[in-house]
């Protein structure tokens, strides 16, 4: 259990990098470097609980680049989880990298590793949001295979839109049932599933959504039916 | 901090180690809120912060102790109190907790100006989605008014008996900026109420969240418009002079214009669009008086967000964005305001002119729907259902008893109308929601209406199974057998055909609405553009199926009759949606193997994609195509994952003398002279015939810009094939590297067209 241990081959030859797994260390030393990285383009940061809520569950699905000092260079961090009680989706929550590092497929490297990892862990599907207009971070998701399946509108708190890109890992998720998203009230289609799960589950991912990132990392999860306000 | 004697309160441990499995903990965790739902009535004080410091020693830095019932948003909602990033309550050294003004003191008429002026361009930024804490409740005066500890709530004054007003100043804002700040409080609860009323999109749309405060809940609209009818009074009287009476003047109009409207006691955005001209040109009267806001304000606020800036914006920007409201709010009465709306075809047309503007705020949305929706009849004069009947009427039942309204009036029970209208009537109640939404998901936002669409498709899809069984109902009975079995196939029941039009309308408007949203990649083209073509074709199988079935019922019916009158009008309704759907089958068919061209010759590049595989790739993209709950849209319609069988086949074409690109050059020309000859067939309907009453002028544009489509596809391809002469080997293709390929959409949102041009040699 001593925090980070070294993933497979992870070293980057040209900027010597060492590339390791958060792990199941509850609170790493480097956890207040990570958080500063994260936070570093966002107006708003993440309370030490939102870095726990990941770490502490999926700690195993957060990947680093270190330099030889040690330092923080490039983070991702991730959960694995049902959704809506149908596939088993992997979420790619934060993607950061150093500003003076960018452009090195480091963040390429990171996202590499967790989606191996989660492979490893038997995920149907990988999800996450980008802004619209961060080429670079739509780039590199596209090159490894995601696509583009939503649009999302004002999805950021800067009132930027998103987009929802999805990997798939395994046939036949569209065959898949999930619980229906909270519709229109009145207007047919209906709450359905379970209540609890509707009004936990889905509030999360709105307010997420909105406290998440102005900025050039991945956030926040899931549907956002739940916003959708219907005549009383 | 109360908890049980017994002590069966939260278990610091619960739930919080190994247990991952999902069920266990969440049944853990719902028996641990019965048992202090229980407890709750036997509770009783105790100081437990020792015990709190000893448990929580127990744990190790960074543990998590949570029950099922913490998520992700209590993660996110979590603050950490005295972080100036996170805790809008924190106060910094040195300052204060209350802003370092009083909004009861008299103020210069230009402050007044100035501080009516910052309110407008609050109060639209608000209309325009973001939160009342950083817009409108940033206002001193009316953080004045709303304030809970404020018992008069009508007045800027902290204590009763407020002294008499001895100042002109003293009255310019007791009473003129008392009012204008009254008169825009109770418009913006009369919008919010407008929004809440309607389909809308929290966050994404609008911010409805009020912070704990009311909006004046005593003062109601008229009582508003008297305040401001009686600051009117006094500065037609007051004798300040410089302009900055008329200044003042226009202003409360407009605060009264828009009340009064937004009240629907009167009509007033064209009039406001000159108020706005006026305030525009009399802005700079205003004397700066940046003191009356402040962001202090949401330090008192009930929210659990961080501090966030005021949204700050000209008032040249602020006039601009009233100016696109009022107009659209203008828009919305005319495009609704003919009878062209009892036709649901004109309808249609008119609420996707309506969506197609720039992107009209939530607001105007929301009066749209109003006035569709209100109480279930459009414009409160066509009810939905009568709506639904002529809708069916001109696609699928002119000619046919069934469409007579009478036959919903008798009650004899062995008329075999009796029971055909019942029949109707059940189908028409299943499917009324649904129909209905095709107007109302238009208007939501621009990438809602994709996603709204989409997953209509399997809602479509059941509805066309309700519509079969009651057209078997129907052919039980003379009234209809002579003409509902009149030789056609099971599967041409009247209802059904109905059911299959709409669905192939919103599969159809689901692919453009991805070219619209770029959800595509360019290497993606090809493949939309195909399936987008295919879906037409089916789409025209369905409607000439309809015509075959018109035509029978047409030869029926007596000539001159009000019957055969629907049945001429009905043709030439489905005529021209046949040529419609026609032209974007073509358009979209020359595209697709334009699409394909330029992916052969390297113009169009994939992405590497790592990860992925070719068959997952289509199930991802074509998810909301294969996931119909196996249906009966799937009759006839195209396979989703025909695109290699129609790549296979365009490559068969070539023969011994033609390369392929000369075929596929040669098959393209071809799909955009059908496209032309549809647009021009198009052109010839009038529009009772085509549907378009009231959008004559959006009809034309769009035609237009399909034409100019047309022209811009043939350049490219002329450009392409000029290229590939130049560099080609006459059997293939090999442009990389030597084309640059820009994909545009200038001409249509919905048809992306690529833009070649030859690199400059090095």
């Amino acid at each position: 259990m001593s925090g980070d241990s070294e993933a497979g081959a992870g070293k980057d030859a040209g900027a010597a990098l060492r590339y390791v797994c958060y792990g199941k260390e509850k609170e790493s030393p480097h956890l207040p470097a990570i958080r500063r990285l994260i936070s570093k383009d966002l107006s708003e940061p993440y309370s030490i609980y939102v870095y726990r809520y990941f770490l502490y569950q999926w700690g195993e699905l957060c990947f680093m680049a270190l330099d030889p000092s040690d330092n923080v260079i490039g983070v991702i961090v991730c959960k694995l989880e049902p959704h809506r009680g149908g596939p088993l989706r992997g979420y790619i929550a934060m993607l950061a990298t150093r500003q003076e590092h960018r452009g090195k497929g480091i963040a390429s490297k990171l996202v590499r590793m967790a989606v191996e990892k989660m492979r490893e862990q038997d995920a149907d599907e990988i999800a996450l949001e980008t802004e619209v207009d961060n080429i670079p971070s739509l780039r590199i998701y596209e090159n490894l295979g995601f696509l583009r399946t939503k649009r999302l509108h004002r999805y950021y708190l800067n009132g930027n839109p998103a987009y929802r890109l999805v990997l798939y890992l395994k046939p036949g998720i569209p065959y898949k049932p999930t619980y229906p998203p909270e519709m229109m009230p009145e207007d047919g289609g209906g709450g359905g599933g379970d209540p609890l799960h509707e009004s936990a589950g889905l509030m999360s991912e709105d307010l997420m959504a909105r406290q998440a990132a102005q900025m050039r990392i991945e956030n926040v999860e899931g549907e956002r039916h739940d916003g959708m306000r219907g005549p009383p | 901090m109360p908890v049980n004697e017994a002590g069966e309160g939260p278990s610091t441990t619960a739930a919080s180690e190994t247990d991952k499995h999902a069920g266990l903990g969440h049944a853990n965790a719902i028996t641990r809120l019965q048992q202090e739902a229980m407890a709750f009535r036997r509770r009783t004080l105790r100081n437990i912060t020792t015990d709190f410091t000893v448990a929580a020693k127990q744990l190790q830095p960074g543990e998590l102790v949570k029950d099922e019932f913490f998520t992700l948003f209590e993660a996110v909602g979590a603050l950490e109190i005295m972080d100036p990033k996170m805790d809008s309550g924190y106060i910094p050294p040195g300052d204060t907790l209350d802003p370092d003004f009083d909004p009861s003191v008299g103020l210069e008429a230009g402050e007044v100006i100035w501080i009516m002026d910052q309110l407008l361009c609050l109060e639209i930024t608000w209309l325009e989605g973001h939160p009342l804490s950083q817009t409108v409740y940033t206002s001193l005066h009316i953080n004045r008014l709303l304030s809970p500890d404020q018992r008069h709530s009508d007045s800027f004054h902290i204590n009763p008996g407020p002294p008499p007003l001895r100042t002109n100043q003293d009255t310019l804002v007791h009473t003129v900026l008392r009012a204008y700040c009254i008169g825009m409080i109770k418009s913006s609860q009369l919008a919010l109420h407008l929004i809440q009323s309607q389909t809308y999109f929290e966050e994404e749309d609008f911010v409805t969240h009020l912070f704990g405060r009311e909006l004046l809940p005593k003062i109601d609209s008229s009582a508003a418009a008297d305040s401001l009818l009686e600051a009117i009074c006094w500065l037609e009287t007051c004798g300040i002079a410089g302009g900055l009476c008329p200044a003042l003047l226009q202003r409360c109009k407009f605060c009264l214009d828009l009340l009064r409207t937004l009240a629907g006691d009167a009509q007033r955005w064209q009039d406001m669009l000159l108020d706005l001209d006026q305030i525009k040109d009399s802005h700079h009267l205003g004397s700066p008086i940046p003191d009356a806001f402040s962001e202090k304000v949401q330090r008192q606020l009930a929210t659990s967000t961080p501090p966030r800036p005021t949204i700050q914006i000209s008032l040249d920007a602020a006039h601009s964005k009233w100016t696109k409201l009022c107009q659209e709010m203008l828009s919305a009465y005319e495009l609704t305001d003919s009878d062209a709306i009892d036709n649901s075809h004109c309808l249609e047309r008119a609420v996707w002119a309506f969506a197609y503007r720039t992107q009209p705020e939530t607001l105007a949305r929301a009066q749209m729907q109003d006035l569709l929706f209100s109480n279930h009849a459009v414009r409160g004069q066509m009810p939905h259902y009568d709506l639904m009947l002529t809708d069916l009427k001109s696609l699928v039942l002119a000619g046919d008893p069934l469409s007579n309204p009478e036959i919903f009036q008798i009650e004899l029970p062995t008329d075999p109308r009796h029971a055909c209208s019942a029949l109707l009537r059940e189908f028409m109640e299943k499917a009324i929601e649904e129909f209905m939404a095709l107007y109302r998901m238009v208007y939501q936002n621009r990438c809602r209406i994709r996603r709204l669409f989409t997953q209509s498709i399997g809602i479509w899809d059941e509805l066309q199974r309700e519509a079969d069984a009651i057209d078997d109902g129907l052919r039980q009975y003379p009234l209809s057998s002579q003409v509902l079995n009149s030789g056609y196939a099971r599967t041409n029941g009247p209802l059904l055909s109905w059911a299959r039009y709409h669905t192939s309308q919103v599969l159809v408007w689901t692919v453009q609405l991805g070219f619209e949203t770029e959800i595509y990649l360019p290497d993606e083209l090809s493949k939309m553009y195909w399936y987008l073509s295919a879906l037409c074709t089916y789409r025209n199988l369905v409607i000439e199926s309809m015509l075959r079935a018109l035509l029978e019922r047409k030869r029926r019916v007596r000539g001159g009759s009000r019957d055969a009158a629907d049945c001429v009008a009905s043709q030439q309704l489905l005529m021209s949606l046949l040529d419609a759907s026609k032209v974007t089958e073509s358009l979209a068919a020359a595209l697709w193997k334009f699409y394909y061209l330029l992916g052969q010759t390297g113009i169009i590049k994939s992405p590497k994609r790592e990860f992925a595989k070719p068959d997952l790739l289509h199930e991802a993209r074509m998810k909301s195509y294969l996931n119909v709950p196996a249906g009966f849209v799937t009759i006839d319609l195209p396979p989703a994952d025909g695109y290699e069988s129609a790549v296979e086949a365009l490559e068969q074409h070539q023969t011994g003398s033609h390369s392929m690109k000369t075929t596929t050059f040669q098959a393209i020309d071809e799909d955009l002279k059908a496209a032309k000859s549809s647009l021009a067939a198009l052109k010839k309907y009038t529009p009772e015939q085509g549907g378009y009453v009231g959008t004559e002028a959006e009809w034309k544009k769009e035609i237009k810009q399909i034409e100019t489509t047309c022209v811009a596809v043939a350049v490219g391809l002329s450009t392409l094939k000029r290229l590939g002469e130049k560099y080609g080997d006459g059997q293939r293709l090999g442009l990389q590297g030597l084309v640059e390929c820009a994909l545009e959409r200038k001409y249509h949102v919905w048809w992306v067209i690529p833009q070649l041009k030859e690199k400059a040699a090095k």
